[in-house]
């Protein structure tokens, strides 16, 4: 018994020894500590008997953050001395008895117990830990310590996002706290997502600031996988960004190489398809039944469909599919869409360089049929830094894409689709594109879906390349300068190309022709050609007095120049549609182009301070000059001040409980500037053309007002927050409360159109206040080696208008109903208040007028003011209805044993109304169908129960259909965003392929969603008044990552 | 510290700093306020800016505006409700309908504001006096006809003769309709006082005097008609009389005339023929309108029944009188000659097909009139003309108007004197139609001069103001309309106490509080 486990110690001793070879010099000290005391340990032992069995452990220790290898971490048997240190693959292997309990501890990383059960505890995560010093988070023009932290910031490691399909950095951002993301289509290419930072407080471009490593770019011109971590400045400590941080900044980091040279690869493939698509009636005889009933409701008496026609139709369908198709267009026009990438990267560091190559490629084919709906993504990556003498430090990164993406020419193709009937042929038994033999007024065109998928194409290629260069260079008296120059090339042709196009008559075989022969055949380019130039240098200083004070400080410089080059030809006179080029047309029909520059100039600076990291002092200025404001009105100075208090570092704070509290507070100005240029000038514009005799003569005019006085949108935001841990840092805490006020809000103010019809100047009307509050929360733990997360947030904001200077917003910025005025939130819903169906005439006469058309079965509207009549005096604000929600949130569980992981995320709004108008939200716009609910729940004298009033077509009798509650909808959801499982392969056999990681997973994207909405997806209608755009889809992948 | 100082200083220079001249910018694709006033030639091109209003979609446009301000009458139907003209024709107009009931506000006001800084600001511009003052007439012509045309659906407008300007104009209210005449009237004669009566090749489409006096020929006939002249003061048609008058008189040195063949009038091989006092012009590829796709294939300005049944046989007689020598087994044949150059009816020939009822299936009938399609087949290239691609030009005023104007109102202010049936029987003549007798009572020949400007104009959105004036709309649109086989469509209602004004449109209430919304609305 004895000589077993002092052989056995022996042999431990050996193999760590081996192992000690690769291990870092910092460590060898402390290894040979654990080394003594473990000898020391087994030698007291021997005399006792071990009742419990004796196993060999193995397991691997990693970072929870990024999945990298954690060596030199500790493993120790709980109630022993005996200890083993892991080696530079983070692996270890240590004996110990069943039932006993180890250790695993590391610097700067939280300390797990796991109960010893097997052989092989596989993949271990240790989360870092927060009160740590050295775990840093990335600041404007810096970083800074996670623990001094005083402004509100939300991080995103995209390590969490490792294997799911993303095709855009934007829409990996659902579920940050204080962050309304919204992707409004998966069209392949333009499936970006919009984002919100702490609601809205500006009538304009609401956009947050993106920088890229500290240069304005766009996070979705970068690869996913080449993106490290994501920071939101939500509060006071985007002021650092002056005139464009008012929306909120995100700052971007990159990959950089860390460690051992490397090499990873990862792919993965999947399938998608819509999540949810309108109910269409595609039975052509309740249609054709339904579309005349409607008519007849609306008061025509000569109806689309004669009886004789349904009935030659009924008879028909069962032998000439073509003339009398039950087509389901739906299914015709759409399929499976596929996704698959591939990324294969390089990288590694040393104390003198480090490196990171990556290479990327993404391949989509979207879900409607045809070939006009592609992307293909080329992306490079590269980030080297050199250290060039003891002083000097020059790096350059340089992040590509080449992207195309191809659209049908007829970007409307989802509006046509929406119009589709079940009669529309869809093709001809000879593969013709069909029509339909039955008129159908609004259908003079019958637009066939297949037919403009199949025919001609709109191409666009992008190349965009952001590429910088750098210096850091360490002055004297402990200052470092940083100087910091990239260019943002991007450069786009877009392609077009539509030929002739016929449908035919199934019956007759008559042609109709789809577009003229004097517009088509006809080639289109379009050249983009945008250069954007930054510059910023820094100087940093940091010192520490008598041990508590520490003061830093940093203040620099910066330029940036945008320059936008458009210019677009167009040709028509191509014999076929063999050739596409310009060349090959004969006639030239429009040649356009235009420049722009604009110029921003900027002086910033930020000085901190701390007590012994207990009270912790922070403030910043920016003083911005944009070329956007008349001379005078340029220049605005955007200072911050923000403090903090570890309040469990005060010796009175004496807490088991409580690892860490933390409060802060901040204060601010941020500014907007995002005018269109020139919004200044009075501007005369040219294109005002008219023809004397048939010839053009140029003509010129002014279209718009301008005020030359506007100015910088001012904001003041207010942030109140704590952060705290408990229970050894199991759970984790964070709330803030703010509040942001912005002042001079600018936006285009309607005048009357008795003043020349002019579009109303821009100007700095009014304030905007938007309030509200974010907690999260997570909790973690482990029993034995089952590890699980449980985390989640919620994001409350609450919009107010303060002042208007007396204006009353209508449709601002929307083609919704909607009204911005004092006292109420920006763009509340403005509507008639419906007030049920009207049961019979008699109860038509005895209300207030309507129009008309109105009898039994409409709608009711109530009449506000008394008048009897219901106009625009009677439309209400509809309180908490808004196009923002109110409340955004998100859960996320994650469950590890052993190489297996599950992990999901949800994520929702809700206090949000959604409006959406014409084709398939109402029945028959246009010449379009109707969906099937109209058939089953719209009133009837004998339904009058019906959820719907009666059904009638929505153009033509508009009467149920004007801006009226009945139609405001419901637009909460709680969607089931991702799930994954996950499978880490164990070392020991990886080892000996030479391969140090190998995870396999599956995923599904969207799967799951709970709304009220059914007609089509919910979050693409939030930002739409249609139902007629690209949907979102359900995505289920699979693949590997390989790490060697 | 040096070292340091010397490198802030260095970076700032670097971005810099303290040079202002770096964030001074200047558009390079438009002129401003402070550089365009300088020229002849900018002049000249803001006073193609005043005439380019006139194809704003609440003016006549660039689709089919024209074509479907008859489907507000009891000529034509517009089942999809274009820009809202069923709406109106149903009575159903309100001040949320939008089209051409928001749209005609803001585009007659967008054209008064063009006119209104040309007549101020070119003033700015030192060049040929005579010149000057010869556009500033067009201007003012162009004015009036924005002017006139805003009253005539709104009533009370505002009044507003200065260059746009917010901070005086927001919160005018609207001003009484008799001062806006007034003012359309002044501008007409100062237009008409300057103008020429012809243009040099090249230039045909611009103001000239004959449309300055023509336009006030209809501006007083409109003020003496039932609608605004409650009193039937008899001043007001004599006024009108004489304003149409003087056009006559002036139509040998003008060259004023009517044209030969009533259907190639509206062709465009025949566009500024002497018929022509004032029209939108149109081009093809980039100024045009959609007349041949509307007419050819959309079929949103379907003629009527009751139009096709108001065309009198060819011997001058109703159809309904027995002698007509009208059959109910061939309704169309033998009818007035204008009826074949208006309408396509079942069993025509057009664009070389047969017509079947199903050709133009919402009433059985087309709109030939205004079209370049006729019986033959089209030129290949043409055949197909979509969207915003038509050339033709929409005639605003031709001679023939002249002579009914004239006519109708001489007739109210004389009673049927020679000169009434010279001036309609030359117009019948044209047509080829047999020439009105002499004898018919007033209330008689009031009631063969209204039909004949039915027949003759229509298809030209003249009608429904027609029946406007003439307060007969409440009687013509309270009426089931017909298919070509006589079956019902819908019915249209018109309130008498509301349906004659338009309501001012919603957003411009809530924009200008001060306006007044018509009565009813």
């Amino acid at each position: 018994m004895l000589g077993k486990n002092v052989r056995l110690t022996v042999l431990f001793i050996i193999k760590t020894k081996t192992g000690m070879k690769a291990k870092i010099k910092r460590l060898r000290l402390l290894r040979r500590v654990i080394l003594l005391v473990s000898c020391l340990a087994v030698l007291l032992c021997t005399s006792y008997t071990l009742q419990a069995q004796q196993v060999t452990l193995t397991g691997k220790v990693v970072s929870a953050k990024d999945n990298n290898p954690l060596p030199g971490a500790s493993v120790l048997v709980e109630g022993s001395l005996l200890g083993a240190s892991t080696a530079a693959d983070g692996t270890f292997s240590i004996r110990a008895n069943t039932g006993s309990k180890i250790t695993i501890s590391s610097v700067d990383y939280i300390s797990r117990e796991l109960k010893v059960t097997a052989g092989d505890l596989g993949v271990i995560k240790l989360e870092e830990d927060p009160k740590s010093l050295n775990s840093v988070v990335v600041v404007g023009y810096g970083t800074q310590k996670k623990v001094s932290v005083t402004g509100a910031i939300s991080t995103l490691n995209m390590v969490d996002k490792e294997g799911q399909p993303l095709t855009n950095v934007s829409n990996a951002l659902h579920g940050v706290p204080g962050l309304f993301v919204n992707q409004g289509n998966s069209q392949p290419g333009v499936d970006r997502s919009t984002i919100r930072i702490r609601g809205v407080g500006t009538l304009n471009n609401s956009d947050p600031l993106v920088l890229v490593d500290g240069i304005e770019y766009s996070m979705d011109e970068l690869n996913p996988n080449d993106i490290e971590s994501l920071t939101v400045l939500k509060d006071a400590s985007a002021a650092i960004y002056g005139s464009r941080a008012a929306n909120g900044v995100i700052l971007v980091t990159t990959k950089t190489g860390k460690g051992v040279s490397r090499t990873n690869y990862s792919y993965y493939y999947g399938i998608q398809k819509p999540t949810t698509l309108p109910d269409a009636i595609w039975d052509p005889i309740v249609y054709m039944n339904l579309k005349n009933q409607a008519e007849r409701n609306g008061g025509k008496q000569a109806v689309d469909y004669s009886d004789a026609e349904i009935a030659e139709y009924q008879a028909g369908m069962a032998t000439d599919p073509f003339t009398y198709p039950a087509s389901n267009w739906f299914d015709i026009a759409l399929g499976n869409g596929i996704i698959q990438k591939h990324d294969l990267s390089f990288s590694g560091s040393t104390d003198k360089y480090s490196y990171r190559l990556s290479l990327g490629y993404l391949d989509r084919n979207g879900i409607m049929i045809g070939p006009g709906n592609k992307e293909n993504k080329y992306s490079i990556g590269l980030n080297a830094a050199m250290n060039v003498s003891k002083n000097l430090k020059v790096g350059i990164t340089l992040d590509g894409y080449y992207r195309n993406y191809t659209q049908p020419f007829y970007t409307d193709f989802w509006n046509y689709l929406s119009r589709t009937l079940p009669i529309l042929t869809d093709t001809l038994p000879d593969g013709r594109y069909g029509n339909s033999w039955l008129r159908t007024p609004g259908r003079n065109n019958w637009e066939n879906p297949r037919m403009l998928t199949d025919n001609g194409y709109s191409n666009k290629e992008v190349q965009r390349f952001l590429t910088t260069v750098f210096a850091d260079y360490k002055l004297p008296l402990n200052i470092t300068y940083r100087i910091k120059f990239g260019v943002d090339k991007y450069d786009g042709l877009l392609k077009a190309f539509t030929p002739r196009m016929q449908t035919f008559n199934p019956k007759t075989g008559a042609a109709i022709n789809w577009n003229s022969p004097s517009t088509a055949p006809r080639s289109g380019n379009t050249d983009y050609n945008d250069m954007a130039i930054h510059f910023f240098n820094t100087l940093d200083w940091q010192k520490q007095f008598g041990n508590v004070h520490n003061v830093s400080a940093m203040v620099g410089a910066s330029y940036d120049n945008f320059g936008h080059d458009q210019f677009a030809a167009e040709m028509t006179g191509y014999l076929d549609a063999t050739l596409t080029a310009l060349d090959a047309g004969t006639v030239r029909q429009a040649i356009s182009g235009n420049t722009t520059k604009d110029v921003l100039e900027s002086y910033f600076g930020r000085l901190n301070y701390d007590y012994d990291g207990k009270y912790l002092l922070e403030a910043t200025f920016r003083y911005d000059g944009s070329s956007r404001f008349a001379p005078g009105n340029r220049w605005g100075f955007f200072p911050s001040a923000s403090a903090g208090w570890r309040i469990d570092k005060e010796r009175f704070f004496n807490s088991d409980f409580i690892d860490l509290l933390k409060i802060r507070a901040s204060v601010g100005k941020l500014g907007n500037q995002s005018v269109a240029l020139y919004s200044y000038e009075n501007a005369i514009n040219l294109g005002q053309d008219y023809s004397f005799s048939g010839v053009l003569s140029s003509g010129a005019a002014s279209t718009a007002y301008a005020d030359r006085a506007i100015s910088w949108e001012s904001t003041t935001t207010y942030n109140i927050g704590a952060d705290i841990n408990l229970l050894k840092n199991h759970v984790s805490l964070s709330l803030d409360v703010y509040r942001k006020r912005t002042d001079g809000i600018l936006r285009t103010v309607n005048l009357p159109a008795q003043i020349g019809n002019l579009s109303g100047p821009k100007q700095n009307v009014g304030s905007v206040d938007n309030s509200g509050y974010e907690i999260t929360a997570s909790y973690r733990n482990s029993v034995g080696n089952f590890t699980y997360e449980v985390s989640g947030n919620i994001a409350y904001n609450r919009n107010r208008v303060v002042n208007l200077n007396g204006q009353i917003l209508y449709n601002d910025n929307t083609n919704l109903s909607t009204i911005t005025k004092e006292d109420n939130q920006m763009n509340a819903f403005y509507l008639l208040e419906a007030d049920g169906i009207f049961q019979s005439d008699e109860e038509v006469k005895a209300s207030a007028f309507q129009s008309n058309a109105t009898r039994a079965g409409y709608l009711r509207y109530k009449d506000q003011n008394k008048d009897n009549i219901i106009n625009g005096d009677d439309r209400i604000v509809v309180n908490a209805s808004s196009i923002i929600p109110k409340y955004t949130f998100g859960f996320g569980i994650n469950l590890g044993y052993k190489g297996i992981s599950l992990t999901s995320f949800f994520q929702g709004v809700s206090g949000v109304k959604l409006y959406p108008t014409a084709n398939l939200a109402f029945p028959f716009n246009n010449g379009a169908n109707a969906t099937w609910e109209w058939a089953t729940d719209a009133w009837t004298p004998d339904n009058r129960q019906a959820r719907l009033p009666i059904v009638t077509e929505s153009t033509g009798s508009q009467d149920n259909f004007l801006p009226s509650t009945f139609w405001l909808r419901d637009g909460s959801y709680l969607r089931m965003k991702n799930i994954q499982l996950a499978y880490e392969l164990p070392t020991k056999w990886l080892s000996k392929v030479k391969v140090t990681k190998l995870n396999v997973f599956i995923n599904g994207e969207n799967l799951v969603t709970f709304t009220k909405y059914k007609d089509f997806d919910i979050e693409s209608v939030l930002n739409a008044s249609t139902i007629y755009h690209y949907p979102m889809l359900k995505t289920i992948s699979g693949g590997v990552n390989l790490t060697f | 510290m040096k070292n340091i100082l010397l490198l802030l200083v260095l970076g700032s220079l670097i971005a810099a700093g303290c040079n202002k001249s770096l964030l001074d910018t200047e558009p390079n694709d438009r002129y401003v306020e402070s550089n365009f006033w300088t020229s002849p030639e900018a002049v000249n091109a803001a006073l193609t800016g005043c005439y380019a209003y006139l194809r704003n979609t609440g003016v006549f446009g660039t689709d089919a505006v024209a074509l479907w301000e008859e489907t507000a009458s009891p000529n034509a139907y517009n089942y999809s409700n274009s820009i809202s003209f069923n709406s109106v024709a149903k009575g159903q107009q309100s001040a949320t309908v939008g089209g051409i009931v928001s749209s005609r506000w803001s585009g007659c006001f967008g054209g008064i504001g063009r006119c209104n800084t040309f007549l101020v600001k070119s003033d700015e511009v030192e060049m040929d006096e005579t010149q000057k003052d010869k556009m500033k007439a067009e201007a003012k012509l162009l004015r009036a006809f924005y002017y006139f045309m805003l009253q005539c659906y709104y009533g009370d407008v505002p009044l507003i003769l200065e260059a746009p300007d917010r901070d005086t104009q927001s919160d005018l209210p609207g001003t009484p309709r008799v001062e806006v005449i007034q003012q359309v009237l002044k501008d007409l004669d100062e237009a008409a006082a300057l103008l020429p009566v012809k243009y040099a090749a090249g230039n045909n489409g611009r103001a000239t005097k004959g449309a300055a006096l023509g336009l006030k020929a209809r501006v007083l006939l409109f003020e003496a008609s039932p609608l605004l002249n409650s009193g039937n003061d008899a001043a007001k048609w004599k006024a009108a009389a004489d304003a149409a008058k003087a056009v006559i008189d002036m139509a040998p040195q003008a060259g004023y005339g009517l044209f030969a063949n009533y259907r190639n009038l509206f062709l465009p091989a025949n566009e500024n023929n002497t018929e022509v006092l004032m029209d939108v012009q149109y081009m093809y590829p980039d100024q045009g309108n959609s007349f041949d796709l509307i007419c050819r294939q959309y079929n949103t300005n379907a003629p009527l029944l009751d139009l096709v049944n108001a065309y009198d046989m060819k011997n001058g007689l109703p159809i309904t009188d027995p002698a007509s020598g009208y059959s109910a087994a061939t309704p169309f044949a033998n009818r007035d000659a204008r009826m074949y150059a208006t309408v396509v009816y079942p069993g025509d020939t057009f664009m070389n097909v047969k017509v079947t009822p199903a050709r133009f299936a919402i009433t059985g009938f087309g709109m030939k009139k205004y079209s370049i399609y006729d019986k033959g087949p089209s030129p290949a290239s043409q055949s197909d003309l979509k969207d915003g691609q038509s050339e033709t030009n929409f005639i605003i005023l031709r001679y023939a108007d002249i002579l009914l104007m004239y006519a109708e109102a001489q007739n109210e202010f004389s009673g049927p004197d020679a000169s009434v049936y010279d001036a309609l029987n030359k117009v019948r003549t044209r047509a080829g139609m047999p020439v009105i007798a002499a004898g018919a009572t007033k209330e008689k020949l009031r009631e063969i001069i209204r039909h004949e400007r039915r027949i003759e104009f229509a298809g030209e959105a003249l009608y429904y103001n027609d029946i406007r004036r003439w307060k007969t709309a409440e009687k013509e649109l309270n009426a089931t309309i017909q298919k070509y086989d006589g079956s019902g469509i819908e019915s249209r209602k018109f309130n008498p106490s509301r349906d004659y004004w338009w309501p001012i449109p919603q957003t411009q209430l809530d924009l200008n509080p001060q306006l007044k919304q018509n009565t009813g609305y």
